[in-house]
């Protein structure tokens, strides 16, 4: 009978981990390039319950049990955010529909076949590279420049360039003199490339892809990626941003669910307390 | 259960530093040549709990772990050096500038250099009893004299001043005129290495090479004029301020009840035991 008080037990645990993940995509509303996280749950592994007669080594099987639920990942939706225009020369957005042969992707840039095989879209982003040499990616394009002339993301993260190496702009050149051209680079106003483009990492399976926050995804060990060619499906876009992609409604709607499954868990643990209570103090009472 | 909390409170103040924000640029949209601020927001680190290697199991879209992040937080405050509408006042020492570039004042006695893109000058009078070009808040506007020299514009006595598109100064009474020399203007070649500072003006924060963030440019080139007798009016736009306001503020409303959501599953574990 214990049993369902630890399973109640779990699924407090879980709905906390879910309210934590909403409250974060709520946090990151107004946030550039931000994707949105889903924690979804599982139950714990199917087990086998007997019970042995008593005196006697005859067991029966009572059922099977899946007695208690976690969170067990947190997982990213990279769908599209929206593109807003801020006439600032300094912004930057990507917008990544990468089409893989044969494949038809649905809005959430899944593609399944007739064998239930699961295809994952690749995704585009630009390339940082951390204070500590590492390189990370992101869709925040919200970018400044440092006193080197080096374009910095807005939490001072360097970008890297088309030729791999970080961004810096001429000496007296400054960004909103720059318009960027067709081929991806950037161009002075009297018309001459200056040969500075971004580089854009294409991400074959953006699920290997891990939040590190400041605006940033950090990539799983031995996960491909390259940098984007020509004929990929992205472009970027000057003067434009890239909204988080958080939807305002379900975030409310899945906060109450959470909220509610929560206490309802609550009750449950509630209920076996009471129950416990009758074993331990009613049963057997002398009058 | 404290990571809810501690995230709705992270993304509260965030949001309000953001209505800020915009409350600011809305009270000076009627602000000679002012710049609108810009709120960048930034998601907080996250922590990824380590799971061992039995968590990997079928249907898993993800990397062992699972992550957490911790709010938002603005991440910094840009300035926005758009071009603001020009308005015709008429008045001899107001001056605007079009195009990419602020004037040079200089702020205090030591002479220290700063910038601003706010053209209502008026004539005032310097310690030494001469009639000096200021700023409204009477910061002498810095010039290139005749001799080549850098100081402010002396008027002399019974001159009217007269400037032209590339910022020569004149004087004349009517008889005769006098070249007093050029308004200095520069260019901010990495605005974001600027920093606002009250009274409209622009600096360059301390221990930052002044040269690598604003060069000397002169008008009547690269597209930059002033224009005598006009005032550049702020570039803030009351529509989009107004539907940032909204966003801004649904979002804190949807992290406070976050934050209440919140405090009720704390009440609800508080009471299991009730």
């Amino acid at each position: 009978m214990i049993r369902g008080l630890y399973s109640a037990a779990s699924g407090l645990i879980s709905q906390q981990r879910r309210h934590d993940t909403i409250t974060n995509n709520i946090a990151n509303f107004e946030t550039v390039g931000y994707k949105q996280k889903t924690t979804p749950l599982r139950s714990f592994n199917e087990m086998l319950l007997q019970y042995t007669e008593p005196g006697t080594n005859n067991t029966n099987k009572i059922g099977t049990w899946t007695g208690n639920v976690f969170a067990e990942e947190s997982v990213t939706l990279f769908n599209q955010g929206d593109l807003y225009q801020t006439n600032r020369n300094g912004d930057f957005a990507l917008m990544s529909n990468i089409q893989l042969p044969g494949m038809r992707f649905d809005s959430n840039g899944k593609y399944v076949n007739e064998n239930g095989e699961v295809t994952y879209q690749p995704q585009a982003y630009f390339t940082v590279l951390t204070n500590d040499g590492e390189v990370q990616y992101s869709r925040s394009g919200q970018f400044a420049t440092n006193m080197n002339g080096e374009l910095i993301t807005n939490t001072g993260l360097r970008v890297l360039g088309s030729n791999g190496e970080p961004i810096v702009l001429p000496a007296g050149v400054s960004i909103d003199e720059l318009t960027l051209g067709g081929n991806g680079n950037l161009y002075r106003a009297d018309g001459t490339d200056t040969g500075i483009g971004f580089y854009i990492s294409r991400v074959e399976n953006p699920n290997m892809l891990v939040q590190v926050g400041n605006g940033n995804f950090k990539l799983a060990e031995g996960e491909q990626v390259q940098q984007m060619a020509p004929g990929d499906e992205v472009a970027i876009m000057q003067q434009y941003l890239e909204r988080s992609n958080v939807d305002y409604l379900q975030s409310q709607v899945e906060l109450m669910a959470a909220a509610r499954a929560y206490e309802t868990n609550a009750q449950i643990v509630k209920i076996y307390d009471q129950t416990l209570n009758k074993a331990v103090n009613d049963i057997g009472k002398v009058q | 259960m404290n990571s809810s909390l501690i995230i709705a409170m992270n993304s509260m103040s965030a949001y309000q530093n953001k209505i800020d924000t915009i409350a600011d640029n809305t009270a000076n949209v009627d602000t000679v040549g002012y710049k609108r601020k810009i709120a960048s927001f930034s998601d907080l680190l996250n922590n990824t709990t380590s799971q061992p290697e039995d968590f990997y199991k079928d249907g898993r879209l993800t990397p062992l772990g699972f992550t957490q992040g911790w709010g938002a937080r603005i991440a910094s405050i840009l300035t926005d050096f758009e071009q603001g509408a020009l308005q015709a006042t008429d008045v001899s020492t107001d001056f605007a500038i079009e195009g990419r570039a602020l004037f040079e004042v200089i702020a205090d006695n030591e002479g220290t250099v700063a910038y601003t893109r706010d053209g209502s000058f008026q004539i005032s009078m310097n310690a030494q009893g001469e009639a000096v070009l200021t700023t409204s808040q009477g910061m002498p506007v810095r010039a290139t004299l005749e001799d080549g020299s850098q100081g402010s514009i002396v008027i002399p006595n019974g001159y009217a001043i007269q400037v032209g598109i590339d910022g020569t100064v004149r004087a004349t009474n009517g008889e005769e005129t006098l070249n007093l020399g050029q308004i200095n203007l520069i260019s901010p070649v990495r605005p974001d290495m600027m920093t606002q500072v009250a009274d409209n003006l622009f600096a360059v924060a301390d221990g930052i090479n002044a040269q690598d963030v604003v060069q000397r440019v002169f008008a009547g080139e690269n597209g930059i004029t002033i224009r005598q007798g006009y005032l550049e009016k702020s570039n803030v736009d009351l529509t989009t301020e107004l539907t940032d306001l909204v966003r801004a503020q649904r979002a804190y409303q949807l992290a406070a009840r976050a934050l209440s959501s919140t405090d009720t599953l704390m009440q609800i574990s508080n009471n299991l035991r009730g």
